[in-house]
């Protein structure tokens, strides 16, 4: 058994029966004194529902090193708690990581909409596409590409897992910090000009923020 | 008694932006408006709600007593001197620092339910477990926030928190407004704000000297309706919670002209 990275998944429906925390109990007997990442799918659960999950966890001797979940609202229930959380993509992840490095655009693609707040992390295997602001003290990562349709006034790092292909495209690119693979830079001090859109990528070897440009698609 | 009882947390994230002050003045505010108002302390380890409203010393129980049955609802809840439709409980006794459960807390809200229209609590300020006994048992919230970069971000985590935890309308307060500091830009604006929280807002409260005279007194500045900024700001807080709809001020006229004379002279007069 591999004790370092035991995963348990609570199937769909399972938190509305009243029934759920025996089955889970049950599966974690057998895992006795491990390592857990919960992968909830694509429940939403709210903080209270972490909280108990957590409770009942530790009375098994187990411990829980992160969540990962297709729902947001877990994931952003998780992170307030101070959990590693990572979306996950309902298919099986592990094929189209490899697609990912290949073709960018055809990778999946998470789809978020609302505000991060400060303290919030959002982490996707694949792209990322925010519709709403990333605040001063917030971060967001992707395998992927990062493109927010709203303010990146926080943290972004794409291509997480080395692309250094990868993007980070906003309607106002304010950031704190941008990290592309391995490179990393601090924002503009300047306030860009309202209105255009923007995207940083690394051109030899440097950060750079240039102006988006539609055609660039196209080809 | 009151079937659709309104229970609105204060939180702010960061210390020392006006929660307290602000709960009092909204208390008093409400309940000049014949509606029945409890003031929560839930902020019971440094409390001071009681100091505000200048009711320290007829305060003999507290919440804990309430649950632990030592004593009825009415006898913990401290009527206001001046204002009877507003009661004050204290959540805890400043001793006994973690007694409090979330679950504590819904049961004094619902036993408070009973009896007022509203209920406003007064949350401590962080987001660890007073912050999440505060929101338990709460359905709406009201940040209060200044315009200062570090109380904006805080404000900006206490919001992702009470999203998740869907309290729901969230509505902002911003206080301490300088209009000059403001009309210079020499302080963060109102669409700076507003842009980075994206929360409707509810009322601004412009900086006031006399609310430290009142603080220290014991008297909430919305009690004796003395002409000070502050005051007209709470109370158009207050009538904007009823639904009615009252104009922001616009704290650009207020740095120039009549207002500032005015307010001038009104500090003046006070001492």
């Amino acid at each position: 058994m591999n004790s370092n990275n035991q995963k348990i998944i609570i199937n769909i429906g399972d938190i509305n029966d009243p029934k759920w925390k025996i089955g889970f109990k049950n599966k974690l007997k057998m895992l006795r004194s491990n390592n857990l990442e919960i992968d909830s799918e694509n429940i939403d659960l709210s903080c209270k529902d972490i909280s108990e999950i957590i409770e009942i966890v530790n009375q098994y001797d187990c411990k829980i090193t992160g969540f990962c979940s297709s729902s947001p609202k877990t994931i952003v229930s998780s992170q307030s708690l101070g959990y590693k959380s990572q979306f996950s993509i309902e298919n099986n992840s592990k094929n189209t990581s490899d697609a990912n490095k290949k073709n960018l655009t055809f990778s999946k693609t998470h789809f978020h909409q609302g505000t991060v707040r400060s303290g919030e992390y959002l982490e996707s295997p694949g792209n990322l596409l925010i519709l709403g602001d990333v605040n001063p003290g917030a971060k967001v990562s992707a395998e992927g590409n990062i493109i927010i349709w709203g303010k990146l006034l926080g943290i972004a790092h794409a291509g997480t897992k080395g692309n250094s292909k990868a993007t980070i495209s906003a309607l106002q690119l304010r950031p704190v910090q941008l990290r592309i693979a391995k490179k990393i830079a601090r924002g503009p001090k300047e306030k860009p000009q309202l209105g255009h859109a923007e995207q940083a990528k690394i051109d030899s070897e440097e950060i750079i923020i240039t102006p988006l440009l539609t055609t660039q698609f196209n080809s | 008694m009151a079937t659709d009882t309104r229970v609105i947390l204060i939180c702010s994230g960061k210390g020392g932006v006006g929660k307290t002050t602000l709960t009092a003045n909204l208390g008093i505010s409400l309940a000049r408006q014949g509606l029945t108002t409890a003031v929560l302390d839930a902020d019971f380890g440094l409390r001071n709600l009681d100091l505000l409203l200048g009711l320290e010393n007829r305060i003999v129980y507290t919440a804990q007593e309430v649950l632990e049955e030592e004593c009825r609802l009415d006898q913990a809840l401290v009527k206001h001197k001046q204002e009877s439709n507003l009661s004050l409980l204290p959540a805890g006794n400043p001793r006994m620092l973690d007694w409090l459960k979330p679950d504590d807390m819904k049961r004094i809200v619902d036993m408070l339910k009973e009896q007022f229209n509203y209920v406003l609590i007064d949350c401590p300020a962080g987001v660890e477990d007073g912050f999440k006994n505060a929101m338990a048992a709460s359905q709406e919230a009201i940040v209060v926030t200044n315009p200062e970069v570090s109380a904006v971000r805080d404000a900006d985590r206490v919001i992702g928190l009470l999203n998740t935890n869907s309290i729901k309308p969230v509505q902002l307060v911003l206080n301490r407004v300088r209009p000059k500091m403001m009309a210079n830009q020499e302080m963060l604006s109102i669409n700076d704000v507003t842009d980075i929280l994206a929360l409707p807002l509810l009322g601004l409260v412009l900086e006031d000297e006399q609310i430290i005279v009142s603080t220290n007194r014991g008297e909430p500045l919305t009690l004796n309706s003395v002409n000070s900024p502050a005051a007209k700001c709470y109370l158009n807080i207050a009538k904007r919670l009823q639904g009615e709809d009252i104009p922001l001020i616009d704290p650009l006229k207020e740095s120039s002209g009549f207002g500032a004379k005015f307010r001038r002279l009104m500090q003046t007069k006070i001492f």
